[in-house]
């Protein structure tokens, strides 16, 4: 696999010379922008209520981590549902448009090249994604002190997070040559997988249906990034949650191989 | 005569085929796209690959760059086997797709690189087969501007720099003059006469130009609704005062399946 960096650093040049990515990357920066601006006005008016009505146990403990940058990474990875889908729509499918998976299915490289460079390529964009959001916790360390190490879990999450969905990005862009259908079936793959999950377990265990214990719901909530990143939000690594992201981005990519491979059969 | 017996001649001539394909199919549910189809090609010979539209041209030529895999037969790519020996067989191939695979965003300078990279020209070769191919394809004008802005000529020449940069043993052109105008056309034809007597390189191109395989090619394998109706050496085909155009008119009317050469002149 040794043309993985050749396709990874052309994906990676074609990336940023496109227009999309520097729509998704202003979009990205001015929403994270305002997200922090509304979690740092939320906590100083917090603070500010809680001063006025003397309220010092709960003064005592608010901090930086939980009360600001917690909500703030926790809402950016999901605004990366929304935008995600648009940088990776035409990792694939663009090759079969413009008649360039010729060319690479007929050159001397393995598909699993194929398939992890475009994975890589993915993922150093969504890195610089990760990159921008931390510039707004690092302003706290100017004026405050927030723990790093909790700081740095919570990135670390959200970078997994992009990365395990930039897998799913290639695969929905490999099924398709139309990168509108690509963007579609990323983003409703990623509803499922983000927001749908949890919240059918929610609605199963309130109707009393599913006790929550039961495999089912387990698996599910397993299933369900949100259960993985709170915990990493939280400042705990923990080898199951790594694991998850693993696995998923893992059984994405052999998909996604499987289709390009499949793809010549027909 | 035999049907093949042009073949064999060659064959015998060019101690080592570059090409040989035997006893291909492709099917597509009930639609056979490529029927029975068996030719060998010698190493440095110029063979023009001819048929109507539809005839089962670029799904073949797909199927000898190991783009599409047969659904019977075998191929061997100078001595290699295209699917048990993929990654040997592939690199001694240049192809040049009916449509040039190209990164529009890309220089052609860039372009070329990639895919040098691609064809696993060691690293200290690779700058000098870059500027090789881009000066053989004369587009050292324009190697640093953009794909999209360049004509249609340019393209054609870039998809060419692109399948000969690693002077590959065989190289595949699927239709390398079409949609261009007279003056490219005759630049690409001297191109590839260039490559094929500098190079030594085999050479198989589909055309529906008979000019243009009067101008290059020495030999001319003809297929109509994917089998094969014609093999024969272009000296042979010509010898007997007709003209191409009127041999391939016969031969293709006829529709007939078992065509000899003797009863085509």
């Amino acid at each position: 696999m040794k043309h993985t960096g050749t396709i990874a650093a052309r994906e990676l040049r074609s990336l940023f010379v496109s227009p999309v990515a520097y729509v998704v990357l202003t979009l990205w920066s001015v929403i994270a922008g305002t997200f922090f601006l509304a979690s740092l006005i939320g906590f100083n008016d917090q603070l500010i209520q809680y001063q006025q009505y003397q309220m010092l146990q709960q003064i005592e403990s608010m901090n930086l981590n939980d009360n600001l940058i917690e909500p703030f990474i926790g809402s950016m990875w999901v605004i990366i549902l929304f935008l995600l889908p648009a940088v990776t729509m035409g990792l694939v499918s663009s090759e079969k448009a413009n008649g360039t998976e010729e060319l690479l299915l007929t050159s001397p490289i393995s598909i699993w090249d194929i398939v992890f460079g475009k994975f890589l390529a993915g993922a150093g964009f969504v890195a610089v994604m990760s990159a921008i959001v931390a510039f707004f916790p690092a302003i706290l360390f100017v004026y405050g002190e927030p723990e790093l190490g909790k700081t740095l879990s919570g990135l670390f999450s959200l970078l997994m997070v992009s990365v395990t969905y930039v897998a799913i990005g290639v695969f929905a862009s490999a099924v398709t040559r139309n990168q509108l259908v690509a963007f579609i079936f990323t983003f409703v793959m990623l509803l499922i997988i983000g927001m749908m999950l949890p919240f059918l377990v929610e609605v199963a265990l309130a109707g009393g249906g599913l006790p929550s214990d039961s495999v089912i719901s387990q698996t599910v909530r397993w299933l369900s990034t949100g259960t993985h990143v709170e915990r990493m939000l939280k400042g705990l690594i923990d080898t199951t949650d790594l694991v998850y992201f693993v696995v998923v981005s893992g059984v994405f990519l052999i998909l996604s191989k499987t289709v390009i491979e499949s793809s010549r059969w027909r | 005569m035999s049907e093949t017996g042009g073949a064999e001649v060659v064959a015998v001539a060019h101690a080592s085929p570059a090409i040989v394909v035997d006893g291909l199919y492709k099917r597509y549910g009930e639609f056979e796209a490529v029927r029975d189809l068996s030719f060998q090609i010698g190493a440095g010979e110029v063979v023009g690959f001819l048929g109507p539209n539809g005839a089962g041209k670029t799904t073949t030529m797909r199927m000898l760059t190991g783009f599409i895999p047969p659904t019977e037969g075998t191929i061997r790519i100078a001595g290699f086997d295209i699917f048990k020996q993929g990654l040997a067989a592939r690199r001694s191939i240049g192809y040049l797709p009916e449509i040039p695979p190209l990164y529009p965003e890309m220089t052609p300078r860039s372009y070329v690189d990639f895919v040098a990279k691609l064809k696993d020209i060691p690293r200290r070769k690779r700058k000098d087969a870059v500027e090789r191919a881009l000066g053989l394809c004369g587009l050292l004008d324009v190697c640093r501007r953009e794909i999209r802005q360049l004509s249609k000529g340019y393209r054609q020449r870039i998809g060419l720099a692109q399948a000969i940069v690693h002077e590959p043993k065989v190289l595949v052109l699927d239709e390398p003059t079409v949609g261009l105008d007279p003056i490219q056309i005759r630049e690409i034809r001297a191109m590839i006469r260039d490559l094929a007597e500098t190079g030594g390189q085999t050479i198989l191109l589909s055309t529906h130009i008979l000019a243009e395989v009067e101008a290059i090619c020495q030999r001319v394998v003809l297929i109509q609704h994917g089998r094969k109706v014609l093999d024969q050496s272009l000296s042979e085909l010509t010898s007997g005062g007709a003209s191409l155009e009127e041999v391939f008119t016969r031969v293709i009317s006829r529709e007939s399946e078992n065509v000899t050469e003797e009863g085509a002149l």
